[in-house]
């Protein structure tokens, strides 16, 4: 595993990971991570609850209490879901340039990396897709857009730092934010990074710190993924999905935690 | 297994080209982009063409952040160009690939 050192502390990715009950969210960031390190040739931090036992060669491993979780529903399942600290990101990141990913973001290409290259102190993203239609992303019936948390570049400035410290503080009174924007629903990282870059912004809606394409998310329960001839075939229950190599986003957590993951990411770094 | 089982797993398992050739056209567009001095630049045929056609050496061109860029011409168009050629010829080689793919 590439460590970090002065001279390359510079760039690095960090993942969150609190398992719940249901979801060994470790054992994902442990998979994810070989995908990570072998497309982007970049240290890979953890962040992680005290007694978390992880596999993958990690740069560092940063254990830090987690608080209560959410409650999410997904597939028709409500699931736990520790996602508060996010903002912490910024304090807790080695690194002057970081990529934040969600443990269930499949890094497949090094796309990534063009937006270390970018002036910009962060970098959202904006959009998604899945293989029918754009994702709506709309916060409430008469709310902004949300941004998708799962992947978030930034570097160490003063602009970041604010813009991380804003996410912190609507977390912590989410219930006044949440009536500001007309937000529906318990609190999202998604919800709070995009209300944290419309305040920051001057209280405008803008795509100024937007990552410039979109995510591809595979919202469906996933039977497998197979690869062939440098394409990733999605298999739904009732389709499949003939994909070139890119990042995907994926939410079934079922497969995540399945050893089809852990074969696929075999086939991939091999 | 059955006959009608492989069939329905099979069918299950169609793929739909027309959403396969509009992913791939998303991760094309998406493959296009280039950072450059401290700006992002989508490059199109369009952008290509007026940079080339640029008398003088130096030109300030709009980024997607709509900021103002001051660019060289000739490492501009270079680069430009190459992630053009790559990016065009690897979608064209995958879109041939997965019009064979209609079933999996």
């Amino acid at each position: 595993m590439k460590k970090s050192n002065d001279s390359e502390k510079s760039k690095g990715v960090v993942v969150f990971a609190f398992n719940t009950e249901q979801v060994d969210y470790v054992k994902i960031a442990d998979q994810t991570s070989r995908l990570i390190q072998h497309n982007l040739k970049l240290p890979v931090t953890i962040i992680t609850d005290p007694t978390a036992e992880t596999k993958f060669d990690y740069d560092k491993i940063i254990r830090v209490e987690s608080s209560s979780g959410n409650i999410r529903t997904l597939h028709g399942k409500s699931m736990e879901w520790k996602n508060f600290g996010r903002y912490t990101a910024y304090e807790l990141s080695p690194y002057n340039q970081t990529i934040l990913l969600d443990t269930d973001y499949m890094v497949l290409d090094d796309s990534l990396l063009k937006l270390f290259a970018s002036d910009l102190d962060y970098q959202l993203m904006h959009t998604s897709h899945n293989p029918d239609r754009v994702i709506d992303t709309a916060m409430g019936p008469v709310s902004s857009l949300f941004v998708w948390a799962t992947v978030v570049v930034f570097k160490k400035s003063q602009y970041s730092k604010q813009f991380f410290n804003l996410v912190g503080r609507i977390q912590k009174n989410y219930g006044y934010y949440k009536n500001l924007f007309n937000a529906n629903g318990n609190y999202r990282n998604d919800y709070a990074f995009a209300m944290a870059n419309i305040i920051q912004n001057g209280y405008t809606p803008n795509n100024e710190y937007s990552i410039p394409w979109s995510m591809l998310t595979i919202e469906n329960p996933i039977q497998d993924i197979e690869i062939k001839d440098n394409f990733a075939i999605v298999k739904e229950e009732s389709r499949a999905h003939v994909i070139a190599m890119q990042d995907m986003h994926i939410m079934d957590k079922d497969f995540l935690v399945s050893d089809r993951l852990e074969r696929l990411v075999n086939v991939l770094v091999s | 297994m059955t006959e009608i089982t492989n069939l329905v797993e099979q069918v299950k398992r169609s793929t739909d080209y027309q959403i396969n050739k509009r992913l791939l056209r998303e991760k094309a567009m998406a493959d296009m982009h280039l950072p450059f001095e401290g700006g992002m630049f989508k490059i199109t045929p369009e952008l290509l063409g007026f940079v080339a056609s640029w008398p003088v050496d130096w030109i300030i061109l709009e980024d997607i952040y709509q900021n103002p860029i001051e660019v060289d011409k000739v490492v501009f168009l270079a680069q430009a160009s190459q992630l053009y050629n790559k990016t065009m010829s690897n979608w064209h080689r995958e879109h041939e690939k997965i019009k064979r793919f209609r079933k999996v």
